[in-house]
């Protein structure tokens, strides 16, 4: 497999495993990376593809009070995000803004719209409404799952409703459904629980132990993308939660995080702790899945891997896809590097 | 002479007076003759009447003589005789004698017809009762309804009898001796049974001429119910000595069949069941090894569930399947050969499709096999599985010794048994043909190695997650337990270090009895627990050891020269070798990895860091002899201590004293617990 020479560089300055797509910013393929770092000052940056793909320009550098466990960009306002942060032993979570020049500034500090408080234990992840202006968040904690209104102008949040999944479960993070804004995925310690937030219930749910993170695909309804920490990735369909329709064979240590490409249905990529990101295509199985299998017809299997990207040297934990130039992803690993590249070469010809 | 002239004429007219008058006179007497015949005639007539109403009457005492005589044929000529006046008189003048000879009759038929349905009289005989009784207006077909019953009767009790010998077969079931499955006895009274079904099938053509239809269809129930009992001993598994003797019976009675019923074709019908029959019978063949050798592998779920205390159950279960599959595999060969060799002829017509039966049976054997193996290791519980497959296994957890034990079986397989078959198979069971060209032939060994390597290394990927995991659970717990940001001064190492080593010690134990080490450290090997499996009668897997060999070789190479620089991708994640070392050490790789991403998500003070970093030194210490990649162990024990430290407020290590002290009283202690367990 070819390395990272056709990838793009940016180092940030400490170790770092957050990373996210500025989905709001339609002018340019932009992310923002946070760092995590006990002692020292820790960054938010916000980095901009250059107009001929070439390079990765340091568009804003901001400093953030703790280190950065989880930030999610606002899908509708470019300057706002959110992050879940800690400090030894207190977590928190807030939504911030980007002070509008910051280009003129100096040290241009963050604003911070709201805090995301009422949490009794660990913060693990901030959600967003999928798609669209819309004013709700979700956070979720160890044990509780918050339903939050947010107003950017008036800089408050509110918590509309919070619930608990039990002391036990040890929730730890979570997918909005972009087809069903009602339904939330959330991991756990035994399980993947499914959410209405109408009623704020568990409705479901799979017993599928130590699922890192999770990801709807975004094409196609009903898809469900785990990642697991030995057994790879597994494909679901939410109607039928007794086996997963898909396995993928994942990473040589954990896959830690999977997301779904915006455009291309089964387009995956995983990232994971043997410092490597892997592109997939899970083809939808057909009928004769199973006789594909069989002696016959070893050949026509097809390699759901497309592409292995090695040229990390650790782990790889921050994944994103970039939704203005959906063939294009980030990704970061915890010494700090930022790498962008491009799917297009590995894409099949149709 | 005139005058005697004119005398004569007058002589001549004196004569013809003469005439005349007796011509009248004669007349005369003829006319007072005539009443007195008239008379005579009518006398004569009576007396014919007489004698007629005489036998009439007379009927009843001849028909019982007749009957006596078992004269009946005269008896019938006699009643039908009599027939015209029981119609004209039987209701007056003959009435008492109509009813004694109907009485009589009455005996006839029923002597007749038990003359038809006695099998000890001669077929003519019984053909010419049936003809007098047709005679006789006796509804005949009725008899031939009920005789064909008695004859499918016959047939029900024939094969019933073969279920005795069934039954017979099935108690002497010892391998030892089936091969006399029909003891003489029953053999000569089915032969004697059948001899007399041909005969009664011949006597019934000649009987009843029409019949034909229906014994043909008689003589393909008997073909049938011979391949149903054949069916039904397949069924329950019989040997092809078995089977061929089985159709030698059928045979012969096909043969006689044909003999007596050559417009059945009953060995051409004969000939499809047959066919079907073999086909069967090399189908349920496979299945039942494939059971054989299913059953052998699940000994090992079975002995952890008794609890039976062995040395080395997993090594003794690997040789026994081992064993199962290439004795199982060359006596099904054995045993399809006795089919081949045999001179039947029925066998010889199904020669070429026998052969490519088997050929395929393997194909579909092995390809089932595989199936079974990756259910079996839990790898193909996705998508649509057969329910009733997994029903069994579902429930309870997958043995990570099973796993391993498919994995080695898998490449035993590849490496031994397949090339083992091929061979036995090319010398024997080659010339098939009946597939036609195009197709090829139906085993090809490469498709099979290829499907039992990927299988092989698929349940060794699949041993080393499920042992990796394992360990995450402890390690997960150990590091999600505490609040490590107030953690206490570090006493002791801590517990999970010991649970840590006591599950590699599991390991080792269970990699001990299945996987042959590596071929440099072959000294270390002792012979009463290594594999049976000889490298050195496998040229593949030698060269393969040889190949691996130098390549870390060369990476130890590359490795101290890199020293601890970006060797950590190249060192962690290398491919598993079959082989202890190879995968005991990527356990141990992918667990410190495991232990520095656990490490890396929390937030230590300094005690916390401290207790980390003493934990790492025991494990250092003990950790020596397990691993053959030494520096990749080092260093990625080195890699957690610094996560440990990355991830700490206050990293301040331990002094190495106190470090040396803790480590020590652990030492004793364990050695201590090892003396007196």
């Amino acid at each position: 497999m070819q390395g990272g020479s056709t990838g793009i560089g940016y180092g940030l300055k400490y170790q770092a495993r957050c990373i996210s797509d500025v989905k709001a910013d339609t002018d340019h393929t932009s992310f923002l990376a946070a760092t995590l770092s006990l002692k020292e000052e820790n960054e938010v940056h916000l980095i901009r593809l250059s107009s001929d793909g070439n390079e990765l320009i340091c568009e804003g550098l901001f400093s953030h009070p703790n280190e950065i466990w989880d930030l999610a960009s606002c899908p509708f306002d470019q300057r706002i995000f959110s992050t879940v942060f800690s400090s030894g032993e207190s977590y928190g979570a807030a939504v911030w803004q980007i002070p509008e020049l910051y280009g003129q500034l100096n040290s241009p500090q963050l604003e911070r719209i709201a805090s995301l408080d009422g949490h009794d234990s660990k913060i693990r992840s901030v959600l967003w409404w999928p798609t669209g202006r819309h004013d709700k968040l979700i956070s979720i904690d160890e044990q509780n799952l918050l339903l939050w209104s947010l107003d950017t102008s008036k800089k408050t949040a509110q918590v509309q409703t919070k619930e608990s999944a039990g002391m036990l479960h040890y929730l730890s993070g979570g997918a909005w459904d972009p087809h069903d804004v009602n339904a939330v995925a959330i991991t756990c310690d035994s399980s993947i629980q499914f959410w209405d937030l109408r009623s704020m219930t568990k409705t479901n749910s799979i017993e599928h132990a130590h699922v890192r993170n999770l990801d709807y695909d975004m094409k196609k309804k009903y898809t469900l993308v785990t990642a697991d920490d030995e057994f790879g990735i597994h494909i679901w369909d939410t109607r039928m939660l007794n086996f997963p329709f898909l396995e993928l064979p994942g990473h040589a240590h954990w896959t830690w995080t999977v997301k779904c490409n915006p455009e291309i249905e089964g387009l995956i990529l995983s990232a994971g702790t043997d410092s490597a990101v892997n592109l997939w295509l899970a083809s939808p199985p057909n009928g004769d899945h199973l006789t594909s299998e069989s002696l016959e017809s070893p050949t026509r299997q097809v390699d759901p891997l497309l592409n292995s990207y090695t040229d990390y040297e650790d782990s790889v934990y921050g994944l994103a896809w970039s939704s203005r130039q959906p063939w294009i992803f980030a990704s970061l690993s915890y010494d700090g590097r930022v790498v962008v590249e491009s799917v297009k070469s590995h894409l099949p010809r149709k | 002479m005139n005058n005697n002239i004119v005398g004569m004429e007058a002589n001549m007219e004196q004569l013809l007076d003469k005439i005349i008058s007796v011509q009248s006179r004669s007349d005369g007497v003829n006319t007072s003759l005539f009443e007195k015949r008239e008379h005579i005639e009518k006398l004569h007539r009576t007396r014919n009447l007489l004698r007629k109403v005489q036998f009439i009457y007379d009927l009843p005492t001849r028909l019982g003589k007749c009957i006596r005589s078992e004269a009946y044929a005269d008896a019938v000529r006699f009643y039908i005789g009599a027939m015209p006046i029981f119609k004209a008189y039987g209701d007056s003048s003959f009435q008492d004698c109509k009813r004694a000879s109907e009485e009589a009759v009455g005996i006839i038929t029923k002597n007749l017809q038990g003359k038809v349905f006695s099998d000890s009289e001669s077929i003519q005989a019984r053909a010419e009762a049936v003809m007098l009784l047709k005679q006789l207006n006796f509804p005949v077909e009725n008899l031939k309804v009920k005789l064909f019953e008695k004859l499918e009767q016959f047939l029900v009790d024939l094969h019933l009898e073969s279920k005795e010998i069934a039954h017979v077969s099935a108690t002497l079931d010892g391998p030892n001796n089936h091969g006399n499955v029909t003891d003489p006895a029953s053999s000569a009274a089915h032969e004697s049974s059948i001899h007399e079904f041909a005969e009664a099938i011949r006597a019934y053509r000649v009987i009843f001429p029409d019949s034909e239809q229906q014994l043909v269809r008689l003589a393909q129930d008997l073909v049938n119910m011979h391949f149903e009992a054949v069916h039904r001993h397949i069924k329950k598994q019989l040997q092809s000595e078995d089977l061929l003797e089985m159709l030698r019976v059928i045979w012969s009675d096909v043969l006689l069949m044909d003999e007596v019923l050559p417009e059945a074709a009953i060995s051409d019908f004969s000939l499809v069941a047959a066919r079907n029959a073999v086909k069967e019978y090399v189908a349920s063949t496979f299945s039942h090894l494939l059971l054989g050798i299913t059953g052998t592998i699940m000994k090992v779920q079975d002995r952890q569930k008794v609890g039976v205390e062995e040395e080395y159950p997993l090594q003794s279960v690997l040789e026994a399947s081992k064993k199962a599959v290439i004795q199982g595999c060359m006596n099904v060969l054995l045993d399809f050969r006795q089919l081949l060799d045999e001179k039947l002829e029925l066998s010889l017509k199904l020669r070429d499709l026998t052969i490519d039966w088997v050929q395929e049976g393997f194909q579909e054997f092995f390809r089932k096999l595989n199936e079974r193996f990756l259910f079996l290791s839990g790898k193909s519980n996705s998508g649509s599985q057969d329910l009733s497959l997994t029903q069994g296994v579902q429930g309870e957890k997958v043995l990570p010794g099973l796993v391993l034990l498919l994995a080695q079986l898998s490449l035993f397989i590849e490496q031994s048994a397949i090339p083992r078959i091929t061979e036995e198979i090319a010398s024997s069971f080659s010339s098939g043909g009946a597939r036609g060209y195009e197709y090829g032939p139906a085993f090809i060994p490469a498709v099979i190695c290829r499907t039992f390597r990927a299988a092989g290394e698929k349940c060794l990927d699949h041993y080393v997650r499920l042992r990796t995991q394992k360990i995450s659970v402890l390690l997960r717990k150990r590091f999600t337990t505490p609040n490590w940001v107030k953690h206490k001064e570090p006493r002791e190492v801590h517990m999970f270090v010991d649970l840590l080593l006591q599950e590699f010690e599991a390991i080792r134990g269970e990699v001990k009895q299945i996987l042959p080490p590596e071929l440099s450290r072959k000294h270390h090997r002792t012979d009463s627990n290594g594999s049976t499996t000889s490298s050195r009668s496998n040229p593949l897997r030698d060269d393969r050891m040889n190949r691996s060999n130098t390549q870390r070789a060369r990476s130890q190479l590359l490795e101290t020269h890199l020293a601890k620089l970006f060797k950590q991708k190249v060192e962690i994640f290398t491919k598993i070798e079959f082989t202890q070392e190879s995968v005991v050490t990527t356990i141990l790789k992918l667990c410190l990895k495991s232990l520095q991403e656990f490490v890396r998500l929390q937030t230590f003070n300094r005690r916390g860091f401290q207790q980390i970093q003493l934990d790492i030194e025991f494990l250092r210490t003990t950790l020596k002899d397990t691993s053959e990649d030494e520096a990749a162990t080092d260093f990625l024990l080195d890699e957690v201590v610094v996560a440990a430290a990355e991830r700490c407020l206050d990293p301040v290590p331990l002094d190495q004293p106190i470090l040396d002290k803790l480590i020590q009283v652990k030492v004793a202690k364990t050695s201590e617990q090892n003396l007196n367990p």
